[in-house]
């Protein structure tokens, strides 16, 4: 298989209720990333889509829609869904476009307008369970998190004040994203434990908000960045992706064996042995505080239980030894599902490639790893890149 | 990277309301009829066993999800379930606040690969992981075959 680089990132501020439509949100972000690998549309061979369930916009079959702001107009475009974890998903796409050798330059979009969907994109979700089994008793999303947490707080017997330490760690590291949409340098962990219960473990603050937003990335053949000139092109290390079953009481939820299953396809590929010890910094999935856990702990960036202590030592903070979602993640920057790739994929090019600005971590990384988490919440998606 | 100063106020644009008119009818399939009708008539609660994988499955499927083959041994789930994981819901998916939070969980059979999530009654500070429950079902007469023909789970 071919070198693969990424070469550009855009993102579009993560809000509610945006004005701009979710073509006119895909320009902005396709732009951007245009721009800033200094290419134009011409340069691209195939365009690559990422977006989650069509009823969050009202759109149906949504790639279509925004086909012409992608630039997908007489090219090779395509739309890929894995829920949540399109965030991760469609960067692996345009991956494997260009690995094989198909195509040298991908332009890859992922966009989402929750805001569209009323009273609220909850009641979306109302519509992922089994109409049979599950669907009577009337669930609610949070729930299913909140078991999760309970599970997970239970097996480890975690103490709260530590998972509240994730979300006041992500809010605060997003003060320095242009594109922030729950960024606070004052929070604390009594605020979090303070906020509303929505249900039991689960308070308002440890759950990412809803968000209108794009995102996007430009992908290419060592080749291309080398007849390019681009001088910072960041490398993909090694995908991989899994997925468990469907049925939640099924597996056990005190740990994400998909993650593990995914993050070992990569590492492989990407010849990690020793992740704790060869990745520098990661970009773990943040939906809800108590996911970054997990997922450091499915990245095998930890011991299983022992993502709380790092936390609560410092260890994942921006200038820690394993700084985790320097971002500021969904928790502090948003969560327009598959447009997450902004602060996962696009975060991992920005600070690899010097250019995160106030976020860039203080120390030298060279390499770092992101996950999504997605389909009905069973599935992962991981990108390990390297400077 | 991209611009501060926009309105995110929805009533200030040109906006409309639509929605995406769509009706359905859901069948509750093979495996399904034989589970719901069984719960209705009988009360019972079944599994379907693969004899091949040694998986007992609840809710019952037609087929084996290890080996695809078909399955036709069905047996009804013995003794208390027990709850692995559980949360006290005091918000509903449209942001309103029941009159009581409302406990629901995870719950496991001994032997059974799977479970159910269902309604918990008990007081919050008693849902606890660990617990030993029974499934309380609506009266013989009026179960119509669905799966609120339990109500609830209890010690």
């Amino acid at each position: 298989m071919r070198k693969v680089a990424c070469i550009g990132a855009g993102m579009t501020l993560f809000r509610r209720r945006l004005q701009e439509t979710p073509k006119e949100m895909c320009w902005e972000a396709a732009r951007m990333a245009l721009d800033q690998a200094g290419l134009e549309i011409g340069d691209v061979d195939a365009v690559v889509f990422g977006s989650a369930p069509d009823a969050f916009d009202g759109i149906h079959m949504k790639g279509e829609n925004v086909l012409d702001a992608c630039g997908g107009i007489g090219r090779p475009y395509v739309r890929v869904f894995t829920g949540g974890g399109t965030g991760v998903f469609s960067p692996i796409a345009a991956y494997w476009h260009v690995a094989s050798g198909l195509f040298d330059c991908v332009l890859v979009v992922n966009e989402e307008k929750m805001s569209s969907c009323q009273p609220h994109p909850q009641s979306v979700f109302g519509h992922i369970w089994d109409p049979i089994l599950d669907r009577p008793l009337k669930p609610n999303l949070v729930w299913i998190f909140a078991m999760e947490m309970n599970r997970y707080m239970t097996v480890h017997n975690v103490r709260y004040e530590d998972v509240a330490a994730v979300a006041v760690k992500n809010k605060r590291n997003a003060v320095g994203h242009p594109c922030a949409q729950l960024a606070d340098p004052h929070i604390t962990v009594e605020d979090v434990m303070n906020s509303e219960v929505m249900a039991w473990p689960v308070h308002r603050l440890d759950i990412s908000p809803p968000s209108d937003g794009a995102s996007a990335l430009v992908v290419c053949s060592e080749e291309f960045a080398r007849t390019h000139r681009i001088e910072s092109p960041v490398w993909f290390a090694g995908v991989g992706w899994n997925i468990d079953t469907t049925f939640w009481t099924d597996r056990d939820l005190y740990f994400p064996e998909y993650l593990a299953n995914a993050a070992k396809i990569a590492y492989k590929q990407a010849r990690i042995t020793d992740p704790r010890r060869q990745i520098d910094f990661a970009e773990p999935y943040d939906p809800f505080d108590y996911k970054e856990l997990h997922h450091m702990e499915g990245l095998g960036l930890c011991k299983k239980g022992e993502a709380p202590r790092l936390t609560r030592e410092g260890v994942t903070q921006r200038d820690g030894d394993l700084p985790t979602c320097p971002s500021g993640g969904l928790l502090g920057v948003g969560n327009p599902i598959a447009a997450t790739m902004g602060i996962k994929v696009g975060e991992l090019y920005l600070q690899l490639s010097g250019q995160a600005g106030q976020r860039q971590i203080p120390h030298e990384v060279r390499t770092g790893v992101t996950n999504a988490w997605g389909d009905l919440m069973q599935f992962s998606s991981v990108v390990v890149m390297r400077a | 990277m991209t611009f501060r100063d926009r309105t995110t106020n929805v009533d200030a644009l040109r906006s409309w309301r639509g929605d995406v008119e769509a009706d359905y009818i859901y069948t509750t399939g093979v495996a399904g009829e034989r589970f719901f009708t069984e719960l209705r008539d009988t009360g019972r609660i079944l599994a379907a066993h693969c004899e091949a994988c040694e998986r007992t499955y609840l809710p019952p499927r037609m087929y084996c999800e290890k080996c695809l083959g078909p399955l036709s041994d069905w047996r009804p789930v013995r003794g208390p379930a027990t709850v692995e994981a559980v949360t006290i819901a005091s918000v509903d998916a449209h942001g309103n606040r029941p009159p009581e939070p409302e406990v629901w969980a995870v719950l496991r059979w001994r032997g059974i690969h799977g479970g159910l999530v269902h309604r918990l009654a008990v007081p919050p500070k008693q849902a606890k992981p660990g617990l030993k429950v029974h499934p309380v079902l609506r009266p013989a007469g009026s179960r119509v075959g669905n799966i609120t023909d339990i109500l609830y789970f209890a010690p």
